[in-house]
């Protein structure tokens, strides 16, 4: 039993467990929570920054190729299942939404409604990652994953490729599977911090002085959000389509 | 500190808005014009549902100087990737064989 406990009543211990002086964790080094709370903001963007470089160097890679490859590359991201890669992105800016109204919420100490969105922000990147798995699967079965399960007679054929552009169809299936891999690999530790998030809320961690976390959080997979903004046009829009 | 300075219904208004020209990105595809314009259409609304996402979901709106900075700055940093990266590509053709190539 701690010394508190001896001294107070269970009533007194409650009040205090919620008192900002418990729980808000304030680094010595900071002068109060506001700057505590700027400099993990700051420190997050910091770390965004380096990923805009990250995703950017693969969507120039692309761009760059797309200019030099277009006819293979547009055939082949016609290919690609626009119906998935739409609702995907429908499902990411939806938990987005969950995701902010969190934020919203823990500031406003309302900590059932934080659960929810918190909860709610999970499942839909788990339905991502559903969907995506899915729409892993039927690439898999039309053949489109080169080094593996590829057909070049297939594109010379059906789609009227010289030989020389099969490779082409093939670099742009690399950029696919390392794109949306690696986003996908941001969506599931993005999943990770927030049902992290989840659980030190259901604990009763934040409270309107102190909700760092839950903000950085929200930062982290808004900008997941972002990527697949891009990736919808640059992977799945290249060509025109036609009406099944 | 804690004070919600962005109303819920303008989260909402704004995530319709998203999911909307998230509809009109996919509906240009099916508009049969040369692929360039694809590209084109498809980055420009992009651009415009990622500045929307950061300025309403991240904050960005009321932020500090010092997030605007990292914002700009980060920006800035890609530019100079993409620019002068598909400036060369892009402009290759135009040039023509120099001597010895």
């Amino acid at each position: 039993m701690s010394p508190e406990s001896a001294i107070l009543t269970p009533e007194e211990r409650a009040v205090l467990d919620q008192s900002v002086l418990v729980r808000h964790r304030l680094e010595e080094q900071f002068r109060d929570l506001d700057q505590q709370h700027e400099a993990a903001s700051l420190g997050m963007w910091i770390f965004l920054a380096t990923e805009v470089m990250f995703f950017g160097s693969l969507f120039l890679g692309l761009g760059a190729y797309r200019y030099l490859y277009e006819e293979a590359f547009e055939k082949a991201s016609i290919k690609l299942n626009w119906i998935i890669g739409g609702t995907n992105t429908v499902v990411l800016l939806v938990s987005s939404l969950f995701m902010v109204l969190a934020v919203h919420y823990v500031k406003l100490a309302r900590r059932k409604e934080l659960l929810v969105c918190l909860g709610l922000t999970a499942l839909l990147g788990l339905l991502f990652l559903a969907l995506k798995g899915l729409e892993y699967y039927l690439d898999y079965r039309d053949n489109l994953i080169p080094g593996w399960r590829f057909d070049p007679e297939e594109w010379i054929e059906k789609e009227g490729l010289r030989a020389e552009q099969v490779p082409q169809v093939e670099l742009f299936l690399m950029f696919y599977w390392i794109m949306t891999g690696l986003h996908g690999l941001h969506v599931t530790l993005g999943i990770a911090a927030v049902l992290t998030m989840l659980i030190l809320a259901w604990r009763g961690h934040f409270s309107p002085a102190y909700y760092s976390p839950v903000d950085v959080t929200a930062l982290y997979w808004h900008f997941v959000d972002t990527v697949w903004i891009f990736l919808l046009p640059m992977l799945y829009l290249l060509g025109s389509h036609t009406f099944p | 500190m804690a004070e919600p300075l962005i109303r819920v219904q303008t989260y909402v208004v704004v995530c319709v808005l998203l999911v909307l020209l998230t509809v009109l990105t996919v509906g240009l595809s099916f508009w049969h014009v040369p692929p360039v314009w694809h590209i084109v259409l498809g980055l420009c609304i992009a651009v415009c549902k990622a500045s929307l996402v950061v300025l309403f979901f991240m904050h960005a709106l009321i932020s500090t100087r010092l997030t605007w900075i990292v914002i700009l700055v980060s920006c800035f940093w890609l530019g100079i990737l993409l620019v002068l990266t598909l400036g060369d590509y892009f402009s290759r053709g135009m040039v023509p064989a120099a001597p010895g190539h």
